[in-house]
């Protein structure tokens, strides 16, 4: 990495400009195993240079792989006459970049040496074995996959303005899928998870061979479940689902380049937006809680991660922002600067998204619940600018009287994020971070994580009309 | 092809024969490589305005190795020799300690048909100034922006060229150049209290000439439609009749009906169909699917696979009838047929299966008279044209929200939805329970074709 600086260091003293240059080596190994046969084993190297200006007002961005001092400095050229040629065009031009806590040093996150030692193919053992296990859990079990995929991520960032830091982290996932099939009627079910460390990590709340057995356990027994009646209802959504609330329906909307464009957020800091009971926060790292999915130190602009408390007792509380955005709102910037490879400009993505555990357990929740579902097992989901979210779970429970009796086939629920916010009674001192194995998208990908306690509360869920 | 464009294909030519190469080298009883060269520049805008302009080219190349029925993938962003040989044992490596499959094939690949689309690339769109990708994102934004109710969240101008190639160690050489302009929007409409959901288009040209003049009309359709769905109301929650638009029933419904034509899904039994259905009917009998890859003006244009074999039209169910499945060399080996051209993926990804450009055919009633059947069997019948939700494609169940639906009563549109919920089952809303396909057809993204569907019995919740 020492000869890498120096090339960048080199290339930023050519610029009369303020300027970033941005290195960044990814070696991700991706191993994938359906029916006891493996479908891929591979490996990617991909590493280059991206390169910032900011001329006049304006961003220009060039990159390149070739790590030479010529190519450097050519994409640095590039650069310039891109951000010249946009100066005339840019109305709202940024004037100067505010005061940032600029990294400056060595950043490593632990397991990254541990993860590289181990093997690719004891590892390919391992997913071999796990399949394997899916099917044999059940004769109903029709067809089983698991998914391996690791990254390790080597970065230097520096900038003209005093940004100077190297960092390593390695991040892994795990996912297993299960098709359960009887009478031709089929049902699939997926387990996951995924950490920023070493391999052992990944394990640290379930056994491979515990999801393993979830997981087709899961098929089989939405194969005789039946399909949910749609309306408006009580839920208790878990950790995985509070996640998936934060960070689609909630924390997109407080990216302040969306809010900037008008999302439900603007104007609204200062405002009770949700239940006095909700407390939500994104951060680079979690207290009590290591090796998250979305664990970061430094962002790409060269700013030190901080924990942002965006909902603060039901308030809003601060929106998510970039060096830019930080200028516009007058505020310092939270860290929040992520690309996804050297050839990607840095947007403002979450990290760990999640809301604070509250003091009541789940059982107390379930057993104060006279008519409604528990929500769990994540889909995936969307929402919009406005709020609206839709998001998909594998397993809904009933739960009448205060206990759980019948599960259903997986349902949709809706609604309006800030709403359904504003209906939470009850938050679980349970909390966990379980989305660590998925990618938000925004143009680019970008590793994060997201989760929380159990929360009870009001919304839409989609199913059969009589 | 346009003279500064010759240096890049050399180089990549160069570096991929070097990478073959050495895979033989390393061990590799067969070898296969794939390549690509990039360059784009683009104009992005951000939050109203003009954000960022950029400007970059790049190499990709992956090498897929097979050894005693064993096989190996590695890949990297750089021609120099000393990461292509690393690249090479890599791959052999992988292969070394990875299980036997003996479906894994490199094949010789066959000669490309003269009917076949060439020449992509437009010179005049190669050679298209600054100043010109400048003018044209003007014009989208002014576009954009005549209505002040619409704001642009992000949005971009690229201009793109590539080369592609495949070669293996049985011979098979195949390169392919292409260029467009693509360009992207993502906004909302705001009108006092009243915020519509973020809506995005994309769309391209492979013709400089057409350049301004579609970017003009597509952001002019795009910014209607969004701003139609500022005037929100309810629906009521019903088990009936809906009517698909084109993009709802390529997002719903083709894109889950895809899975079960993938070769490697049929090999694997774990779809609906398997070859006893051939020539059987699987769907209601209204139902033609072609997938395209010569449309010169789709996305999804190719004369050749990721393995190199060429492509060509494929029918996959003709009048409701199961016709044909999409094969790579691996699903046509395990299912004893040919490649059809369908392996997907790029040079740093192992070839899968995949579909080139869909088109559902059209029907034989226009799109009114759906509209009036409708009407007449129902009082009150939504219209989805978005859909944001969960598609099962093994249990072909979706569920999810209907974006900008419009709610029609009495045969009239009322209003559009927010926070209705649409649930069913793709093979039963493609096969008893159709009731009629328009004859117009729309081509959405550029891309897949669809004509409007009129299904019952979905089930539609009201928020």
């Amino acid at each position: 990495m020492k000869h890498i600086s120096e090339l960048l260091e080199k290339t930023l003293a050519k610029s009369p400009y303020w300027t970033e240059a941005r290195y960044h080596r990814r070696n991700s190994q991706s191993l994938s195993v359906q029916k006891g046969l493996v479908k891929q084993a591979k490996s990617n190297l991909t590493s280059g240079v991206g390169i910032r200006v900011l001329v006049d007002g304006a961003w220009g961005f060039s990159s390149t792989s070739d790590l030479t001092a010529d190519s450097l400095e050519r994409a640095l050229k590039l650069a310039i006459e891109c951000a010249k040629s946009l100066s005339q065009l840019k109305k709202a031009q940024v004037k100067k970049l505010p005061e940032s806590h600029l990294a400056k040093g060595e950043f490593k996150i632990s397991g990254y040496d541990l993860l590289k030692q181990m093997p690719l193919e004891q590892k390919l053992q391992a997913v071999l074995k796990a399949e394997e296990e899916t099917r044999k859990n059940s004769s109903l079990i029709q067809s089983a996959t698991c998914v391996y995929n690791e990254l390790f991520e080597d970065k230097v960032v520096i900038t003209t303005d005093g940004a100077h830091a190297s960092s390593n982290l390695a991040r892994s996932e795990i996912k297993l899928g299960a098709i359960a099939s009887k009478d031709g009627e089929m049902a699939e079910s997926h387990e996951s998870v995924g950490k920023t460390g070493s391999w052992e990590c990944l394990f640290s709340k379930n056994s491979l061979a515990e999801m393993s057995q979830s997981a087709a356990k899961l098929a089989v027994d939405l194969l005789s479940a039946p399909k949910i009646p749609g309306g408006t209802a009580t839920l208790i959504l878990s950790p995985a689902m509070v996640g998936l609330l934060s960070h689609e329906a909630i924390g997109h909307t407080v990216e302040a380049d969306f809010v900037l464009s008008g999302s439900v957020a603007k104007d609204k800091i200062g405002t009770q937006v949700a239940s006095p009971l909700v407390t939500l926060s994104d951060s680079g790292t979690v207290n009590g809680i290591e090796n998250t999915g979305g664990e970061l130190l430094v962002d790409d602009e060269g700013v030190l991660t901080t924990k942002t408390t965006i909902i603060k007792n039901g308030v809003l509380n601060s929106y998510l922002h970039n060096r830019e955005s930080a200028a516009i709102f007058g505020v310092t910037p939270t860290g929040n600067g992520r690309a996804w490879l050297y050839y990607d400009e840095p947007l403002i993505r979450m990290r760990n998204t999640y809301i604070e555990p509250g003091h009541q357990s789940l059982e107390e929740i379930i057993s104060s619940t006279q008519d409604g579902y528990l929500v769990d097992c994540p889909l995936g989901g969307q929402a919009d600018a406005t709020g609206e979210f839709m998001f998909g779970a594998q397993k809904v429970t009933r739960i009448e009287n205060g206990k759980l009796t019948k599960m259903f086939r997986g349902a949709t629920i809706s609604g309006q994020a800030f709403e359904v916010l504003s209906t939470v009674d009850a938050v679980s001192r349970e909390f966990f971070l379980d989305l660590g194995s998925g990618y938000c998208g925004k143009g680019q990908p970008a590793k994060v994580d997201a989760g929380g306690p159990f929360i009870r509360c009001r919304a839409t869920i989609g199913g059969v009309q009589e | 092809m346009s003279s500064p464009f010759k240096n890049e294909k050399n180089r990549l030519e160069t570096a991929a024969e070097k990478l073959l190469s050495y895979a033989i080298k390393s061990g590799a009883e067969s070898a296969e490589v794939c390549g690509s060269y990039g360059s784009k520049t683009k104009i992005a805008l951000e939050k109203q305005d003009y954000h960022l302009a950029s400007s970059d080219d790049g190499y990709s190349l992956g090498v897929r190795v097979i050894k005693d029925n064993r096989q190996g993938f590695a890949s990297c962003n750089s021609t120099e020799p000393s990461e292509l040989k690393e690249i090479a044992l890599r791959a052999n490596e992988i292969a070394g300690f990875s299980p036997i499959n003996p479906h894994y094939q490199i094949k010789q690949g066959e000669n490309i048909p003269t009917e076949a689309p060439k020449n992509l690339m437009d010179p005049a769109l190669v050679d298209l100034s600054l100043q010109t990708q400048k003018d044209w994102t003007r014009l989208m934004v002014a576009e954009a922006t005549k209505d002040k109710r619409f704001r642009i969240n992000e949005g971009a101008v690229e201009i793109g060229s590539s080369i592609s190639l495949i070669l293996n160690s049985l011979g098979t050489h195949q390169s392919e150049t292409d260029a467009a302009a693509s360009w992207s929007l993502m906004g909302m409409g705001v009108e006092g209290d009243s915020i519509t959901s973020f809506d995005y288009f994309s769309h391209m040209t492979r013709k400089a000439a057409e350049g301004a003049d579609k970017i003009i009309l597509s952001t002019r359709n795009f910014v209607e439609e969004v701003l139609r769905n500022l005037k929100t109301g309810k629906s009521e929650s019903y088990k009936g009749l809906v009517i698909f638009t084109p993009r709802a029933v390529l997002d719903i419904l083709v894109s889950s009906l895809a899975y079960h034509f993938n070769g490697r899904v049929i090999a694997e039994n774990i779809g609906r169909w398997g070859m006893k259905h051939r020539d059987q009917k699987i769907l209601n009998s209204q139902l033609t699917l072609i997938d395209n890859p010569w449309l010169r003006d789709r996305s999804g244009c190719s004369s050749f696979d990721r393995e190199g074999t060429p492509t060509k039209p494929v029918c996959l169910i003709d009048q409701g009838v199961l016709k044909s499945f999409c094969l790579d060399h691996y699903a046509a080996h395990a299912l004893q047929l040919s490649s059809t051209g369908h392996a997907a993926g790029g040079p740093s990804s192992l070839p899968t299966v995949g579909t080139h450009t869909l088109c559902l055919a059209s029907g034989n009633s226009t799109r009114k008279t759906l509209y009036t059947q409708a009407t007449e069997s129902q009082k009150a019948f939504l219209v989805v044209h978005r859909y944001s939700g969960q598609s099962d494609p093994v249990t072909g169940d979706f569920s999810g929200v209907a974006k900008g639906a419009e709610w029609w009563v009495n045969g009239e549109k009322q209003y559009y939805v927010q926070e209705t919920l649409i649930s069913g089952n793709i093979f039963e809303a493609l096969g008893n329970d159709l009731v009629d396909i328009s004859k117009e057809t729309e081509v959405i993204d550029c891309d897949e074709e669809s004509p409007t569907l009129l299904i019952n019995n979905i089930s539609v919740t009201g928020g």
